[in-house]
């Protein structure tokens, strides 16, 4: 039995060693004085403390995918800022505008996502600037 | 009609802390207004690296430049250097800023407490960037802060700190208080080192902390707070904080639970 759980976290470790992780990292993790966008497909929505995470698809450019795993403000400062844990959908095509990892990975920082019609979800609301 | 005019005008030369009978109630919930000081501003116009990918149309609604992910931004890692107006530290605790500057510029969460869930400690946890409840009653006011769901009580009773609390710092460390007219007067002890000032100044465990706290207008709720240390700081160091009451609708924090992401911390 033990042993089956041993190879389970084995074969986990496997699957899922190359994709970005769900790491929790500090701010000094970002490049935070640097904002690039990218766009893609929501994979999923992670509404968690102490951060959010949005796991995207992106087009690599070279006819890959490439999957990102990004990095927002916590639950209480996004509520306030206008979003619900309902905010982003998976399936749906989003750009997150957001400060790169220092070490060069596929994460980032959270600055605002802008979804396709449009709207903008920012990081505060007015009541917080 | 003399003794009355006299009684009278003893009555206003009286100061207002002597006659007031009701202390102002600064229960609430509050935003921090421009928490991180001058550093927590915008970037200067034309400073904004241009976007390095193309968004979605934007359907008649103003996207504008892409702002930056957080406030204290310039000032998280310390690669923009020490805000003119951080705290003034001796030459041993500058030599250990530099060494945490070091840390942090690569990337690491080795000093960052707030990466590890810890609760930022007093006086930092002043800057409320997330939120703060006031709670306050006739002997005791209680400051909650959302961000990793950090609280400190100030006790209003008159008691003091005893030596068995002395010899317990933590990172909020112990504080009493007194009302001066309309503003309360806190003093802060027995906080111990592994916290930091604001940003990642260090202290040492000889650090104290004095604030006077009081409303500026209705709603608007001032806190000056001022620093000593013999051992790390060269002189003290003041801040002040300003916060805006809450309105309906945007009056309630929500639970943190940091330790939630903990599992797979870096």
């Amino acid at each position: 039995m033990r042993v089956r759980f041993v190879l389970a976290g084995i074969l986990g470790a496997v699957l899922f060693g190359g994709a970005p992780g769900l790491a929790h990292h500090s701010n000094v993790a970002f490049e935070v004085t640097k904002v690039i966008t990218i766009t893609g497909v929501v994979k999923t929505f992670e509404w968690r403390n102490p951060h959010t995470w949005v796991l995207l698809t992106v087009d690599d450019g070279k006819g890959g995918k490439v999957d990102w795993a990004v990095e927002g403000r916590a639950p209480g400062v996004l509520l306030r800022a206008g979003w619900t844990k309902n905010s982003l959908q998976p399936g749906e095509t989003i750009s997150i505008d957001m400060s790169p990892a220092k070490d060069g990975s596929k994460t980032g920082l959270v600055a605002r996502v802008i979804k396709a019609d449009g709207t903008i979800l920012p990081n505060a609301g007015p009541a917080q600037q | 009609m003399n003794a009355q005019r006299t009684a009278v005008l003893m009555f206003c030369l009286i100061p207002p802390g002597l006659y007031a009978q009701t202390p102002p109630d600064f229960s609430g919930v509050y935003y921090p207004i421009n928490p991180f000081g001058a550093f927590g501003r915008g970037p200067a116009p034309g400073k904004q690296p241009p976007p390095a990918g193309k968004a979605p149309a934007a359907k008649g609604k103003e996207k504008g430049p892409p702002p930056r992910p957080t406030q204290s931004a310039p000032l998280a890692d310390g690669s923009q250097g020490r805000s003119p107006d951080a705290p003034s530290l001796t030459p041993a605790y500058m030599a250990k800023w530099e060494m945490i500057r070091k840390s942090r510029m690569a990337g690491s969460s080795e000093y960052d407490n707030t990466a590890k869930c810890l609760p930022p400690g007093m006086p930092a946890m002043m800057t409320m960037a997330y939120g703060m409840e006031v709670m306050q009653n006739k002997d005791k006011i209680t400051f909650f802060s959302e961000l990793n769901d950090a609280l400190r009580r100030v006790y209003l009773d008159g008691r003091k700190p005893t030596q068995k609390i002395l010899d317990d710092p933590t990172y909020a460390g112990y504080s009493t208080g007194h009302w001066e007219g309309d503003t309360l007067v806190v003093d802060t002890v027995a906080l111990h080192e592994n916290s930091f000032i604001e940003g990642f100044s260090p202290h040492s465990d000889a650090m104290t902390v004095k604030e006077r706290i009081r409303f500026l207008s209705p709603g608007l709720l001032e806190d000056r707070i001022t620093v000593t240390d013999p051992k790390a700081l060269t002189k003290p160091w003041e801040t002040v904080k300003t916060y805006r009451k809450a309105t309906s609708g945007n009056d309630e924090l929500r639970e943190f639970a940091c330790p939630e992401g903990l599992g797979d911390a870096k």
